[in-house]
Formats: C-alpha cells, structure tokens, sequence
C-alpha cells in the first residue's frame, strides 16, 4: 500500500483581492491526509473551509504555498490537467447535489465514466454503482427533478464514484436531507471509506456529521485552530 | 468520438427545452437561406434570360459611322460608310466575311393594320452569313423581303403574304420567314424586314452603308481584326466606331451580374438579422447555465468538450435551418422567376440549382461564427465561479 499522505498542503495562502481590501482566506496552512482517512473539515462561516476544499478539488488554485493531490502539485498544472485530474481522482458530492437536469439518474452516472473512456456503452457499471448506493433500478431513468433530495444525493454519490477515484469531497453532503436520510447517506460514505479505502474529506457544520469522521480539523479565519 | 456523440445529445436535449426560442432562431436562418439563395435564383435567372434573349453573335465587329457630339448638337447623324472605306474595312479584316448592311426603320402595313418596323437592306448572297432560315426561302434577287420570326408570328406573316413598306405603300412579297435570333448588337431581326441591299438603295435612294458587320471566323482573332480597323480608318481622324459584339456582350453580362451580387446581398442582411438571434439564443443559454457549466466542469470536463457543446447547439440550428430553407428556397426561386421574368425554366440551370447550396453554406457559417461567442464565453468560465452562479 501507498505510504504517501493523498494530500499535502504546505504553506498555502489564498487571498481574494477586492475593492474593499484583500481578503486573505487560507493563511499559511500545512497538512496532510493519508490515505483512507475520512476527514471532517469545520468551522464558521467564512473561516475558508469552502476555499480548502475548492482547492483539494483543484477548482481553485492557491496565492502562494503548494498543494499536492495525489502526488501533483495542482500550481504547476494546466486547466486540462487539472479538469482530468478532477475527472479521474476526484469525486465531489454537493449540498445542492449538482445534478446535470437534462441527464437522468442513470446518464448523470454515466456521464463521467464516458468523459474518462470514451465509450458510451458502459451502462453496467453505472448500474452497478447505483445500485451499490442504494437507488433501486425503477428510478434509474428519471431526471432530478423526479427524485427526492436522498435520491439525488445517492445519484450524485454514484456519479462521484464511478471513475473510482481516490479522494472523495463532499460539502454538506447531508446540509440539504431530512436527518433520517442523511444517517443514511453518512453511513454510505463511512461504508465507502472502511471497504473501498477512499479518502473522504467532508465540509460540514454538523458536530453529528462530523462525528463519523477520523479526524476533524477546525478552521478559522484561514487558519487551523486545532485537530482532533 | 462518443464524448462528442454525448455533447451532441446534450445540445439536441437543450434545445429541445427551450424549443420556442430555438425554433425562432432557425427560422431565422430559414429566412435567411430562403432571401439569398432565392435572390441568387432571380439573378442569375435574370443573367440567362439576358444572355437568351440577346443574340448569340459574340463573333462580330461592327463598325459604325462616327458621330461626334460638339455641346448640346451632335454632327455627323447623316454619316455613312462609304465605298471607299468599306474597302478598307475588308483590307483590314483580311480573309474573313465582310456584310455592309443599310438600316432604317418605316411605317409598314400588312392588312389593315399599320405598325413601325426596322428594315434592313444586304446583299442576297450575305444575308445567310448572318441570319438563319425558319421557312421559305433566302433572297435571291432585289425582288421580295424576309420578315423576323416574331413580326411574322404576331401579325400572321407567312410565305407569299404581302407587306406595304413607306408612305407610298410599296408592296413587297415574303420570300422566307427567319429564325427567332434575339436581340443582337449588329443588328435585330424578330421585328424587322430585310430586304435586298439593291432595294433599300433604290427605295430610299441612299448612298453609303449604316453599319458594316465582320464576321470573324476565330474569336481569339476578334481583337487584332478590331485594331487593324480602328488604325486602318482612325489614323489621322476618327471616322468610324468599332466595337466587337463579344466585348458588349461581356459588359452587359458582367452588369446583369453585379445586380444578382446586389440582390444576393440583400437576402445576406436577412442571414446576418438571423445570425444576430442565433448568437442572443446561444447567449441567454450561456447565462442560464452558468451552474450548469461549473457542474461540468467540477466533474471533469474540459474547455474544448464545453465549447464544442454549445458549438453543437449552433450547428444543429444552423444545419436544420438551413436544410428547410434550402428546400423553400427552391419554391421561392421558382416564384420569383414565375413572378419577375414569366419562365421557370431558369430555376433548373445549373448555375441557378447551386445558389441553393451557396445559401445553405452561408446559412450554417452564420450559426456557427455566431455560436463561436457564446461557446468561447461558457468554456472559459472558472469553474468556481460557475458553480457559485445563482
């Protein structure tokens, strides 16, 4: 197995310059996340969780300092290899679960797997992860707009799934569920990190989501106030 | 090629949502397609109608008196081609066939009815070098006359019928009725009367010719043969005007063809009007999806696959736009032809077939550089932003 931490940030700063005065987001931070590690990131709002997790998404890149995803270093890289650096090791779950609408349950599924191969016949494996996720086939072939937001959820936990990538970011992956679903969707993921070895790293301000984390790190004002 | 086929899928199913708007834009383009390949259609229809109806002498020089214009009066209106100078003209034209022609016009009567028409006068033996037979006979002595096609159509005229020319109504019998020769630059015989050049001398009691014809035997000789007339005639003064057919007939042709540039330039402002909508649809649907973008984007794709989609989009407006008014373009060329020139023929000319594709060929290069914005604009959104879009 891979010793190498999947994530490495050292010395990183993100200042956004506005007509008000810069705002300084990510102040100096260092860290690493091992492999398989399921990390909680918490904090205030504003205290730059979003901004951290943008840029372990590589959607965002930082002012100064380095941030290595899966051995690259995201700075030194054009906007195509980081779209396939996103597309191939990275799987985002969102709070507005950010399904494509003109797709349905099962293309929105599919969609990354043909970006990644090319090849538009290849319903198994999506049928395969949905299923893995918990979404029965009657639903397969309805848009968003026909599913609940546990559904969606589940849909966009596929998606983010089906090119088996090594790190899997998640923000308020439950922020937008009744909390018997988000148990569920939680459970899901937990289940994904112990039996699929993914690294999860999940922006939440649910103490009880963070609960199901091995580690959870504090933000604030751009900095880490503390571990745990 | 299948992530294409998938950016493909995806434009068809946008537009599907919005089909309203997207039906609008390509029917832009329709109308676009269907203004320039019909006005292209209707030019060139009019070109060939020009080209038909004028004769198909692009082979002659014809050397005319030189009439000069001094103010407001012109001298010379009484100027004929004298004996002297018709000489010259042959010297000058070497082997090829030299055709002195009398020409005036009169008052006719063929029955009751009194109308004006031209008369020629040449010489039997050339008449055959310039005209063709339809029925009857050529002239073979100074006695008898040959009518026009047209003139013989439209007032009965046939073999034997007898035709009273001037005031004194001097009676003249049809020998021959020519074939339908079209309007020509030497002269134009659907509406006249030719008779012998020994006639016209003696009726009209003139000296001197109005025109001679050269026929020349190879066209890449016609210029040389004019500027040996023109020195041989024009050296110290200018006597005569000569002009080659051919060169009058290219001017005229070039004229009718800038008027079909015109028009097609007419039915291009429509295209450019549709062109315009295509890029607002293709705009509004780059605004609306600004999230949609990010979404794409933050799951792996690319600039150029975002580009192409919207690429897409304008293709598939430009493309089906352009194939349903390249069909109504053949309906509205064949009515405007019907309309402008009463024959359709035209419209089945190859020349006048091929504006079509032209118009569909400018329709679809419309949409696409319209699109060409838009798509630029949705794949270089950053992905942060997009996604942050409300």
């Amino acid at each position: 197995m891979d010793t190498q931490p999947v994530i490495v940030f050292t010395d990183v700063t993100k200042i956004y310059p506005l007509d008000a005065g810069d705002v300084v987001a990510l102040d100096h931070l260092s860290f690493e996340i091992q492999r398989g590690e399921f990390i909680a990131i918490m904090g205030p709002s504003g205290s730059g969780k979003s901004t951290l997790l943008n840029m372990i998404g590589c959607l965002d890149v930082p002012t100064s300092g380095d941030v290595i995803i899966d051995g690259k270093n995201i700075r030194t890289m054009t906007d195509d290899q980081l779209t396939e650096l996103r597309r191939d090791v990275l799987g985002f779950i969102f709070q507005q679960f950010n399904l494509i609408l003109l797709l349905n349950a099962l293309e929105n599924v599919q969609y990354p797997l043909i970006l990644k191969t090319g090849e538009t016949g290849c319903t198994d494996r999506c049928k395969e992860v949905l299923a893995a996720v918990g979404l029965t086939s009657d639903l397969w072939h309805h848009r968003p707009g026909q599913l609940s937001g546990g559904q969606q959820q589940r849909v966009a936990i596929a998606r983010a799934l089906v090119n088996d990538p090594e790190i899997m970011l998640c923000d308020e992956p439950t922020g937008n569920l009744d909390t018997k679903t988000g148990t569920a969707i939680m459970q899901l993921l937990t289940r994904l990190c112990r039996e699929q070895g993914k690294t999860i790293v999940m922006v939440t301000h649910d103490p009880r989501t963070a609960e199901y984390a091995d580690r959870v790190i504090m933000i604030e004002d751009g900095r880490i106030k503390e571990e745990a | 090629m299948s992530s294409h086929r998938l950016f493909f899928g995806l434009a068809i199913r946008n537009l599907q949502i919005h089909w309203l708007r997207s039906l609008l834009a390509a029917i832009g383009i329709i109308i676009g397609v269907v203004a320039i390949s019909s006005m292209g259609i209707l030019g060139n229809s009019l070109v060939l109608s020009v080209s038909d109806s004028l004769t198909d002498v692009g082979d002659s020089v014809v050397v005319t008196p030189h009439i000069s214009f001094q103010g407001m009066t012109s001298t010379g209106t009484d100027k004929r081609i004298t004996d002297r100078q018709l000489e010259q003209i042959r010297r000058a034209s070497g082997n090829n066939e030299v055709v002195p022609v009398y020409a005036g016009g009169d008052r006719i009567r063929i029955g009751r009815e009194i109308l004006a028409a031209s008369i020629y006068g040449v010489n039997p033996q050339d008449i055959p070098t310039l005209l063709n037979l339809e029925t009857g006979q050529f002239l073979r002595g100074a006695s008898g006359v040959m009518v026009g096609a047209k003139i013989a159509k439209e007032n009965n005229l046939a073999v034997g019928s007898r035709i009273l020319v001037g005031d004194e109504e001097a009676g003249v019998r049809v020998v021959g009725i020519l074939a339908e020769r079209g309007m020509g630059f030497d002269i134009s015989p659907d509406y006249a009367i030719i008779a012998s050049d020994q006639w016209y001398k003696d009726f009209y009691d003139v000296r001197g010719y109005d025109q001679v014809i050269v026929k020349v035997r190879n066209l890449k000789d016609i210029d040389q043969v004019k500027n040996s007339i023109d020195a041989q005639l024009n050296r110290r003064e200018t006597e005569v005007n000569v002009y080659d057919t051919k060169a009058i007939l290219e001017t005229i042709l070039e004229t009718f063809g800038r008027i079909s540039t015109f028009t097609m330039a007419i039915g291009g402002i429509s295209l450019i009007v549709a062109g315009v909508s295509i890029f607002n649809v293709m705009m509004m649907s780059v605004m609306e999806r600004y999230r949609e973008i990010g979404i794409l984007r933050s799951i792996g794709t690319k600039r150029a696959e975002v580009r192409s989609m919207f690429i897409y989009e304008s293709l598939i407006l430009g493309v089906s736009g352009s194939i349903i008014g390249g069909v109504l373009s053949f309906l509205g060329g064949y009515a405007a032809i019907a309309v402008m020139l009463q024959e359709t023929s035209y419209l089945f000319a190859f020349s006048s077939l091929i504006q079509i594709p032209y118009g569909m060929i400018f329709g679809v290069a419309t949409s696409i550089l319209s699109g060409l914005y838009p798509a630029w604009k949705a794949s270089d959104l950053r992905p942060i932003d997009a996604l942050r879009h409300e």
